[in-house]
């Protein structure tokens, strides 16, 4: 492995990946050992958690059909076990309904897996940096669910009631291809805020108490008390 | 001025009004002024008699043992003296050539009941009818002469009255003639006195049955019931019949005397009802002369109740009267109300005639007729007429709620119609949402994971960059469809959000900028008719500059600008504008580019486009100067076609 030749820069930053497509994994393996990063790579879950096993890593990225099982239990395990850890989902199509199944675990983000290995690379150091990215159509989505329906519209359930006017309104931003500084001027904002408040509808899309669990579980039936 | 004016100006409409308010006061008092003198000036007229030359005036008058001439009519003081009863002697002649024709004698008007004699014969006694024995009704008399007892020449007639109160005793003018002559008279007091006062009481009778249907469907208004119950009392009073003498069946009738003031009661009870006010407990009072009445009737003997009746029966409805005079008034003046105002005019009428008969009781007038209880049929024709007025009313209230609920029921179903079309809608979309849910997740599952292998593939080998672009261009065709297909609500914004992201992804490798510029805040209109299959023709017809900037133009920077322009025809029209730095081309004379067939067949592509969506393209290029480089001007349709305009 490719490790610690690229200066100070990365040299703390280790990163577990998995995805169980060969080609792809030699390719987003690449992207990342040339910028520097210190990769643990996985082609199933059981292999993930072996490398998990070993320690924290900065970030986690993963696919979410997984040979053994799904991506979104390996993101929820990490994110109890591992706080600190960057988790972002690599997806094919960028689709809502695997970034958000991943948002609601514990994910900051999403990968494609046809991105360009610089934009692969660009792409974590921002998380790294404590920016999570968010797509137009990620935003559309996660605006439209906060519109009130009758009927739950098809897709992933998001909870979308902590959600403050203005988060809704950046969302909006995003939605129609503004960029972070025409939102922030839009919103009277500091253009510097905008990716903290990212995070922030990230974190509250997330069901990350033991508690709310719980009390999903039941709603769903899993548990009867 | 401004600050007298604003002192002044709020007392003007008061002032206006309470004017207004007096001058419709004067007016109704005027109208009842009218109707009074009108009424009394009915009242003075003298009924027609017949002929004078039958008239017989001159009597003997045996009075509680004295003896003196009198001249009818005669006034006789109230005396309970049934066993003595006055009695007038007197003569008439009969021309001896008239024995062909029957004699009658004719007594207009007699207080409380007659015996008649001819020649020592009785030819009447007026106590046998139950009518004549009501001192309220004016009831005449005619008896014809039996041919036996009359005799050609001079002949007797004696007549004792009888007085049994409660008022004085009365006997007007009588006649002695041919029947002929006299009949016609009767007649005619008959018909006013005795039939009109029947059909009134029938016609009360009818009201009495309407009121308490009206009460029984209407609860919550009792003002109808207690008109029902006082009508009732009226009828009972006129139709049931009082016979003479001291039977216990008799003294139970006695209570008939105390329906005028409970009549009275009700009816008063009625006109406050009707004006607004709330029934209170101590308005029993109202109802305590003829309870009074009632209980002396029942325990007392008659001479008692006739007594009574003067004090309680009468003032009680002058009382009543005078109250409901007052307050149908007030209530047809502020209220305006037609049933109020026929109320106080058949109020005003009876009052007059109250008036009337009282100054008659005491002898004030020259005969005794008593109209008060016939007046009474004005106030049932106003009960009648504001009844019907009412009705009529809250027919046409009715009518305008009815109509105007099928206004509201109209626009109710416009706007269920509006709504389900709303909802309709709703369904397409989340139709919609549901297969583009279903096909990407084939996709995924499938097309896309293969594409990403060959990109991953192709870059690990070396000369097969053609497969890289070429599963790359299929990877981003895949995410515009796939894109295309979401509900944006016609907000073409937000597809452009997408392929903003999609643009810049393709560029950095090329190291071009994408200059993004949304000039007008909210960026382009919003168009509810918007299709995926528009969305996809618009957005390719965008990647396809871009393309052509990428890869023909060597162009440093490309500029996307958004914006909305207003028309000379004031519509609004959303305008997307690509302009990169190239080298630009010759815009051939056909529109196309002069140079590679590669570059013109693009830019046949984008025309074929826009046409299809409605949308106007410009094309612009310069090879040269400052500025430099080729600009694509995509202006959108107002309404984006319902069909496939290519």
């Amino acid at each position: 492995m490719n490790s610690l030749s690229d200066g100070p820069r990365a040299e703390a930053i280790t990163v577990v990946l998995v995805e169980d497509d060969a080609p792809t994994l030699w390719r987003l393996q690449d992207a990342l050992a040339k910028a520097g990063y210190q990769v643990r790579a996985a082609g199933t879950l059981a292999e993930a958690r072996a490398c998990l096993a070993q320690g924290a890593p900065k970030v986690l990225l993963t696919d979410l059909q997984l040979p053994d099982g799904h991506g979104v239990d390996l993101i929820r395990e990490t994110r109890q076990r591992f706080p600190d850890t960057e988790i972002m989902v690599i997806s094919i199509l960028g689709d809502e309904e695997s970034v958000i199944s991943a948002i609601t675990v514990g994910a900051t983000g999403y990968l494609l897996k046809d991105a360009f290995p610089t934009d692969i690379a660009a792409t974590v150091r921002d998380l790294v940096a404590g920016h999570s990215p968010i797509s137009a159509s990620i935003a559309r989505f996660i605006v439209r669910r906060t519109q009130s329906t009758p009927e739950p519209p098809p897709g992933p359930v998001l909870n979308t009631a902590k959600l403050t006017p203005r988060e809704i309104d950046i969302l909006w931003g995003i939605a129609k291809g503004f960029s972070y500084a025409e939102i922030a001027s839009h919103l009277g904002l500091s253009r510097q805020t905008v990716p903290g408040h990212i995070k922030s509808i990230y974190r509250k899309l997330e069901v990350h108490t033991r508690g709310e669990a719980v009390f999903e579980a039941v709603q769903q039936g899993l548990i009867k008390l | 001025m401004n600050d007298h004016g604003d002192d002044v100006q709020p007392e003007l409409p008061g002032r206006a009004r309470r004017r207004l308010r007096s001058s419709r006061l004067i007016q109704y008092l005027l109208l009842q002024a009218v109707i009074a003198v009108a009424g009394v000036a009915v009242l003075l007229q003298s009924l027609p008699g017949p002929p004078a030359q039958y008239q017989v005036t001159a009597f003997q008058l045996t009075e509680a043992g004295a003896e003196r001439p009198v001249t009818l009519p005669y006034f006789s003081p109230l005396r309970n003296a049934m066993n003595d009863p006055p009695r007038f002697q007197g003569h008439f002649v009969r021309p001896a050539g008239e024995t062909s024709q029957a004699w009658s004698v004719f007594l207009p008007r007699f207080t409380n009941g007659v015996e008649v004699t001819v020649n020592d014969v009785v030819i009447l006694d007026s106590r046998r009818d139950p009518a004549a024995n009501r001192p309220d009704r004016n009831t005449p008399a005619i008896a014809v002469i039996p041919a036996s007892v009359l005799r050609d020449g001079d002949n007797a007639i004696s007549i004792r009255l009888f007085i049994w109160g409660p008022i004085s005793g009365f006997l007007d003018r009588i006649w002695v003639g041919p029947d002929e002559a006299l009949r016609p008279t009767y007649n005619l007091r008959t018909l006013v006195f005795v039939t009109l006062p029947v059909v009134f009481s029938s016609w009360q009778a009818i009201l009495a049955v309407i009121l308490g249907i009206m009460w029984v469907m209407r609860r919550h208004e009792p003002a109808y019931g207690v008109l029902a119950a006082a009508m009732a009392v009226g009828v009972g009073q006129a139709f049931l019949q009082t016979p003479m003498g001291e039977t216990p069946f008799s003294r139970l009738n006695v209570i008939l005397i105390s329906s005028a003031p409970i009549e009275s009661a009700l009816v008063l009870v009625f006109a406050l009802l009707l004006s607004g006010w709330k029934w209170q407990r101590y308005a029993w009072i109202i109802f305590i002369p003829g309870i009074a009445l009632a209980l002396a009737g029942l325990f007392g003997n008659q001479a008692l109740v006739r007594a009574l009746f003067l004090i309680l029966a009468v003032p009680m409805v002058g009382i009543s009267l005078l109250i409901m005079a007052v307050v149908t008034a007030r209530s047809a003046l502020q209220r305006q109300n037609v049933a109020s105002f026929l109320l106080g005019c058949a109020v005003t009428i009876m009052l007059t005639c109250w008036i009337v008969d009282l100054l008659s009781v005491f002898q004030m007038m020259p005969n005794r007729i008593f109209t008060a209880r016939l007046s009474y049929s004005a106030m049932l024709v106003a009960i009648g007429a504001g009844l019907t007025w009412r009705f009529a009313r809250a027919l046409n209230q009715v009518d305008g709620f009815a109509g105007r609920l099928v206004t509201q029921v109209r626009e109710a179903e416009e706007k269920l119609k509006a709504s389900f079309a709303r909802e309709e809608e709703r369904a397409r979309a989340a139709a919609l949402a549901r297969e583009r849910t279903r096909l990407m997740r084939d996709l995924h599952d499938g097309l896309g994971g293969q594409l990403v292998s060959i990109v991953a593939l192709s870059e690990r080998g070396n000369g097969s960059a053609g497969i890289g672009d070429a599963a790359r261009a299929a990877l981003k065709d895949l995410r515009l469809v796939i894109d295309s297909m979401d509900d944006i609500g016609g907000d073409l914004m937000l597809a452009l959000g997408s392929w903003r992201e999609r643009a810049m992804a393709q560029l950095r490798p090329h190291d071009i900028a994408l200059d993004w510029r949304a000039v007008t805040a909210q960026g382009l209109p919003v168009h509810p008719e918007l299709r995926p299959w528009h969305v996809i023709q618009i957005v390719r017809l965008l990647d396809e500059a871009v393309t052509n900037a990428v890869k023909h133009a060597e162009a440093r920077r490309i500029t996307v600008r958004i914006e909305t322009l207003a028309g000379a025809d004031g519509v609004e029209r959303g305008c997307i504008t690509v302009e990169d730095d190239g080298k630009g081309f010759e815009i051939a004379s056909d529109g196309g580019a002069a140079g590679a067939a590669k570059t013109a067949r693009g830019l046949r592509n984008m025309r074929s486009r826009a046409a299809r969506c409605g949308a106007e393209l410009e094309l612009s290029s310069c090879a040269q100067g400052t500025r430099k480089g080729t600009r694509v001007r995509l202006t959108l349709p107002h309404r984006f076609p319902d069909s496939d305009g290519g």
